[in-house]
Order: structure tokens, then C-alpha cells, then sequence
């Protein structure tokens, strides 16, 4: 009852003051609202990264090959020979325990037109050598037709699977399966048995910054790819060319239980790595994405308590308000104050008075700023839609994680963020109202 | 005595407050000053006492301790049964709650509260607000001619009404004296007389009134005046010449009040 009295004083002695009151209700707002936001967004952004790296299979061990440094002088009958090996790849297989599937993979960029239409402009893209395996371990969906099949591998036949984008960009108006595909600069043929689903880009692996782009992709089979076109690569730059060799991009290893994933990469790089006459192998490059998924759960952390911390300083700036606001009050109601302890009030009724006061402000700033928190994904949606409509060249620079970013709002830091508001009006608030209640009510009385 | 002399002899009278050789000492940056220097007497129930001196003689210092507003150097002060001198803060602020009414002379109402609820704030310092004291408060609300009034702001009422409302406070805990502090101070000399006669009508039904003045005209309707002095008791005597309002007086000043606001 007593308490319930204290509080509807408060309240009244607030909204002499509306705008005042009002606007130290605001610097609490926006620290409530901008712990629940930032944490969203970190969350959001963080979850848009676990995503792309699960994409890529935490159960998978990835080995890719990779180029070393040009240490030649120029001279063009170098042959650069360089990864991993299909006999690698067969010994991984035949004495690895833990794995459950080994894909051999080798990737060659190529144009690609379509055989009934040559005068259209070939389209660049991806060729893929790989087996049936594939598909599932880089989670392809088909569309239609089928993808590569045994048959098809064993028989080393010329056919080939494409990914959604090539299909429409090739074939706008025509049905691809059946048809036939042209590579101009390997001079082959390749007919179509399947389509895929489109897929989004993977997190980057190897060496490369560039996430891993699915869209336009033609796979193959790959004893097909041997059989047609061997090892060799030559490319030509300039006056001069160069020749890579190498038997395969990359081999894609699953592992049967993710709990193995860690030893089991441990021994594959150890026993790869001195595969070679005593020195360390630097043409190839091991990717865990379970360890990356790890690293990425760290990274988020890191993430979140920076997105923490720039939220708790604009909350601390709040309290400054409040205590700022509080002391003005304090001062200006000296002589109520006075009143007050004639009258009999002690010193802990005017600290409480006082309080009361400043709690709920702050209450009232954390429950609004909740609930601007909670218009966080709307806003945000509203915020992209707003520059892609009104600054669409702007729009186009945008990283592409804040263009499909959502915001996630995080449970917890809801409460959190209430509970530091009203925390954070205590703290503040305590200072000016023991100050009231420690004034002499001779001096306070005397107060004009 | 200008009461009859018998009365004072049968009935020993009970006494609102007892003072012996209060002293009072205010230490400041390079000396002493002394702003009591022992000073002692009774106030019996039902009596109205006017304290008087020049400004320094101490009368602030006076009332301070009075209203248990500051505790002495040396002395006692007994009020009722308990010794107030060294008891602590919190414990004076019970003793202000439930035993002093104070009046003020700028009437020191809190301004964004109504009439009743500003009657109401030593009961809610004693933790006694309930249902029977709103209805207590608006009894004395209307006693001191307010009863229409009770959902004003002090800011909505005249400096007359805005003591009046100030006296109902002070009689609100039942007090063992009324203290009022040069309470017609700012007020002109109509409103000093509807004041004053709500003082004698309250003596008159019992109450213990100490004020502290400094017209002679005011102390004049006091039952006895204590003159200070640099900080001692230089006179203490009945007002032998006292003025008293008749009951028509009082009732036709009360009318009059009414319909002047």
C-alpha cells in the first residue's frame, strides 16, 4: 500500500515534467533498443555465416589443391605439376577407417554454348569433374533428369549435369535435357541427362576470398574428363603461355561420424603433407569446415560482445541522463524536500521517493525500448527496401550479407536488456537521491 | 494566571513539553557561537505561548530544536514521556511525524498534491494512511473551512486558505503541541485575524499552540509570552492585557472568510 503510494507520487511528481521526464525516458529507450538491435543484427549476420560454412558439410574433410608461388624465370616449356593425386585419393580410401565417402573433384573454367545455337555468345562458367557421390555431398538438388550416375562414370561417357542459371542462360526457351552441349575450347560434346535447383554461394575455401559459387556449374564425369582431356592445362597470357598440370582440384572427404572429423583431418593432412621426399608439401590446403564452424562460433562471440559492449556504453550514456535529470530535480525540489522531513518523512523515505522516481523512468524506457527492439527485422526489411528502392546504385554495393541478412532476435537479451535498464536507473539514481535525503531540512526548508 | 485560580491548583496540569538548560552551540570556521545559552521551561497542556526577541536572540535556534528539526548541544527536552536530546534521526523524524504540527509562514504545502492529500503526509510518514484518515482529513479540512475544496493545489488557493490547509496538516497526527512559526508572517491583516482566531478557537477546545513571532500585535492573543534575549530567557510572563476573540467574533470572522474567498 505504502509502496504503491510512493510510486503513484513518483509518477505524479514526473509528469509535472512531462517533456523532461519524456526525454531521459528516451536516452533509455535507445540503450535498451539498441542492445536488442545490435545483438540481432550480430546474430543475424553470424547466423548468415554459420549457414554458408554448414553449406559446405561439417562432416566433410576438404583437400584442396592449390598452385604454388611462379618460381620459374618465364621459361614457357615449364610444366607446372602441382596437388593432390588420384592415387591419393585412392589410398585415402582404401585406408582411412572413418570415412564414409571420398569424391574426387576437378574443376576447369570453360565457356559453354549451346550445340544448336553456336553463334550465341558462350557462356563462362564452371566444368566439374566429379562421380554420383557429388550430389549429395555438396547438397545439389535435382530439378529434372538425374545426375551422374555409376553407369554413366564407368562407361566414361560424354554427359553432363548443369546448374539452374547455365540451364536458363543457355536455353531460355528450349527444354535442355536431350540436348546437346558444346565446349569451344576443348572442342567436345557433352549431352544433358539433368538440371539442378538453384543454390546459394557456399563460405570460401582454399586460398581464395571468393565464397563458392555453385551457379555455373556443369558437372561431368570425371574419367570422362581424364579420358578427354588428361591433366594438362595450357593457358594463355599474353605473348606467353603456361602449363599447369595437376590430376585433381580437390577432393571431398566424408566422414561418418562429425565427432572423427578432427582426427581424421589431423591424419589426412600429416600423412599428405609428407607424401612427398621428406619436405612438406605447400600444394595443397586442408579445409575443415567443422573447425571453421568452430572458429565462426568464436568469432560470434567476439562479435556479440563487441555488439555488447557499443550497446551498454549508449545505456551508460542513459543513465547519465537520468542521474543528470535527477540531480536538476533534487535541486529544484529542495524545499519539498524540507517539507517532507518535518513533517516526519526519514531519510530513507526521501531516497526511496527519489528512486522510485528514477526506477521508473528507467522501466519505462527498458519496457518501450523492448518493444522497439522487437521492430527489429521489420525495420531493418523497411531499411532495405527503402535503398533498394530510392538509391538502387547504392543498393548494388552493398555487401552482399546486407542484402540477405535477417535479424535474429536473441531471446536472452531481451531480459538482459530490461534488467540493465532498471539496474542502470538504480545506479544512476541512487547517487541523487541519497543526496535529497541527506540534505539538512533546516537548510532545505530555508531553500527558496 | 489569568485563568481561575482554582482550576490551576486542583488539577495538576500535564505538561506537552519540558526543557531544562537547552543549549545550543554552532561551531563555525573560527569560532563558537553560542545561539542558547541554557535556557529552561514548561509548557503545560492548553497552554498558547508566544516566543519573542530581536532576531539573533536564539528564536530560530528555539524553534529548531522545538520541532525536533536539530538536537541540542546540552540539555533536555522532554516531550511527554520521552527525552528527545539524543535520539537519532530517524527516530526524530517518528517524533516529528506523530507529536509536532507544524505551521510555516510561507505555509509549505507540497505543491502537486491536493488539499486532503497534503493534510494527509504525516500520516503517511507514521504509516497510517488508510480509509478512516482520508475521512479524518477531510473532516479537518472541513473544520478549517475547506470541505469544498479538498481536490485543489495550493497553487489554486489564497495565502489564507493555504495556512488554513496548513493548520488542518498540523492537527492531522493529533499533535502534543502546534508549531507555528510566524505563521501570519505573510499574510495581510484580515487573514491575520481569521488566522489567529482558528488558533484561539483551537486552544479554546484544548490544543497546546507554541508560536514564534515577532508583532506584538500577534503575541497579543497568546495566554503568555517568553522573551529571548542573546540566547537566554529574559522575561517569561502571562499576557496580563490579553485580546480575545468573543465566540460571535470568531463565528462571524469564519462566515466572513467563507464568503471572502
Amino acid at each position: 500500500m505504502r509502496l504503491f503510494r510512493t510510486w503513484k507520487l513518483g509518477l505524479k511528481s514526473l509528469l509535472l515534467h512531462p517533456m523532461r521526464s519524456a526525454l531521459t525516458v528516451l536516452g533509455i529507450f535507445i540503450g535498451v533498443a539498441s542492445v536488442i538491435w545490435l545483438l540481432a543484427i550480430g546474430e543475424g549476420i553470424s547466423r548468415e555465416a554459420q549457414k554458408q560454412i554448414e553449406d559446405l558439410g561439417a562432416e566433410n574433410i576438404i583437400v584442396r589443391s592449390v598452385k604454388p608461388p611462379d618460381t620459374s624465370s618465364g621459361n614457357f616449356s615449364d610444366i607446372v605439376d602441382f596437388g593432390v593425386t588420384r592415387a591419393e585419393a585412392e589410398m585415402i580410401r582404401l585406408t582411412v577407417p572413418t570415412l564414409k565417402g571420398v569424391v574426387p573433384i576437378r574443376e576447369l573454367p570453360q565457356s559453354f554454348i549451346y550445340n544448336g545455337n553456336k553463334n550465341a555468345k558462350p557462356v563462362d562458367g564452371r566444368l566439374v569433374g566429379c562421380t554420383p557421390e557429388y550430389m549429395e555431398i555438396t547438397r545439389l538438388v535435382v530439378d529434372r533428369g538425374h545426375f551422374l550416375t555409376h553407369r554413366e562414370l564407368d562407361g566414361k561417357l560424354s554427359v553432363c549435369v548443369i546448374s539452374a542459371v547455365l540451364a536458363n542462360r543457355l536455353f531460355p526457351s528450349e527444354d535442355p535435357i536431350g540436348k546437346q552441349m558444346y565446349l569451344p575450347e576443348k572442342q567436345e560434346y557433352f549431352s544433358i541427362v539433368g538440371v539442378l535447383k538453384e543454390r546459394s554461394a557456399t563460405a570460401a575455401i582454399g586460398g581464395s576470398l571468393a565464397a563458392q559459387d555453385f551457379s555455373l556449374d556443369v558437372y561431368i564425369p570425371i574419367t570422362t574428363m581424364y579420358q578427354r582431356m588428361g591433366d594438362r592445362e595450357v593457358k594463355r597470357t599474353g605473348g606467353s603461355f603456361s602449363i599447369n598440370s595437376f590430376q585433381l582440384s580437390q577432393i571431398t572427404l566424408q566422414v561418418a561420424e562429425v565427432d572423427d572429423v578432427p582426427r581424421t583431418a589431423k591424419l589426412i593432412e600429416a600423412t599428405l603433407r609428407a607424401n612427398s621426399n621428406g619436405k612438406e608439401r605447400q600444394d595443397i590446403a586442408v579445409v575443415v569446415p567443422f573447425e571453421l564452424l568452430e572458429q565462426a562460433r568464436t568469432t560470434r562471440l567476439m562479435f556479440m560482445m563487441f555488439m555488447g559492449l557499443i550497446a551498454a556504453i549508449s545505456l551508460i550514456v542513459g543513465g547519465i541522463g537520468i542521474m543528470n535529470i535527477m540531480l536538476a530535480t533534487v535541486t529544484e525540489r529542495t524545499r519539498e524536500i524540507g517539507i517532507r522531513r518535518a513533517l516526519g518523512g526519514k531519510r530513507s523515505d526521501i531516497t526511496w521517493q527519489f528512486l522510485v522516481e528514477t526506477i521508473s523512468l528507467s522501466v519505462v524506457g527498458g519496457l518501450t525500448g523492448v518493444l522497439g527492439g522487437l521492430l527489429c527485422p521489420w525495420a531493418v526489411s523497411l531499411a532495405r527496401w527503402s535503398v533498394a528502392e530510392f538509391a538502387p546504385s547504392f543498393y548494388q554495393n552493398l555487401p552482399e550479407v546486407a542484402k540477405i541478412m535477417s535479424p535474429q532476435i536473441v531471446p536472452e537479451s531481451i531480459p538482459i536488456a530490461f534488467f540493465i535498464s532498471v539496474i542502470v536507473g538504480v545506479v544512476f539514481g541512487i547517487y541523487p537521491a541519497i543526496r535529497a535525503a541527506k540534505m539538512d531540512p533546516i537548510e532545505a526548508l530555508r531553500h527558496e | 494566571m489569568n485563568q481561575a485560580p482554582d482550576s490551576s491548583v486542583t488539577k495538576p496540569t500535564k505538561l506537552a513539553a519540558q526543557i531544562k538548560d537547552l543549549t545550543k552551540h554552532y561551531v563555525l570556521k573560527s569560532e563558537t557561537v553560542r545561539a542558547l545559552r541554557g535556557i529552561s521551561f514548561d509548557v503545560p497542556e492548553g497552554d498558547y505561548v508566544a516566543i519573542m526577541g530581536p532576531s539573533g536572540s536564539g528564536k530560530s535556534t528555539l524553534l529548531n530544536l522545538l520541532g525536533c528539526l536539530d538536537r541540542p548541544t546540552a540539555g533536555n527536552y522532554v516531550l511527554g514521556t520521552d527525552d528527545v536530546a539524543q535520539m537519532t534521526d530517524d527516530q526524530l523524524s517518528e517524533v516529528r511525524a506523530s507529536r509536532i504540527g507544524f505551521v510555516f509562514q510561507s505555509y509549505n504545502l507540497i505543491a502537486q498534491l491536493s488539499v486532503v492529500e497534503n493534510i494527509e503526509v504525516p500520516l503517511y510518514y507514521m504509516g497510517q494512511l488508510n480509509a478512516k484518515s482520508r475521512e479524518r482529513s477531510t473532516q479537518l479540512a472541513t473544520m478549517v473551512g475547506l470541505g469544498e475544496r479538498l481536490g485543489h493545489r495550493p497553487p489554486q488557493l489564497s495565502g489564507g486558505q493555504q495556512q488554513r490547509v496548513a493548520i488542518a496538516r498540523s492537527l492531522v497526527n493529533d499533535p502534543y503541541f502546534i508549531l507555528a512559526d510566524e505563521a501570519t508572517g505573510n499574510l495581510d491583516s484580515v487573514t491575520t485575524e481569521e488566522i489567529l482566531a482558528l488558533f484561539q478557537r483551537l486552544n479554546d477546545e484544548g490544543r497546546t499552540i507554541i508560536m514564534v513571532t515577532h508583532e506584538d500585535e500577534v503575541s497579543a492573543h497568546a495566554k503568555r509570552v517568553i522573551w529571548l534575549r542573546d540566547g537566554e530567557i529574559q522575561s517569561d510572563e502571562p499576557v496580563t492585557e490579553r485580546k480575545v476573540f468573543t465566540a460571535e467574533q470568531i463565528d462571524a470572522i469564519s462566515k466572513n472568510a467563507e464568503v471572502r474567498h
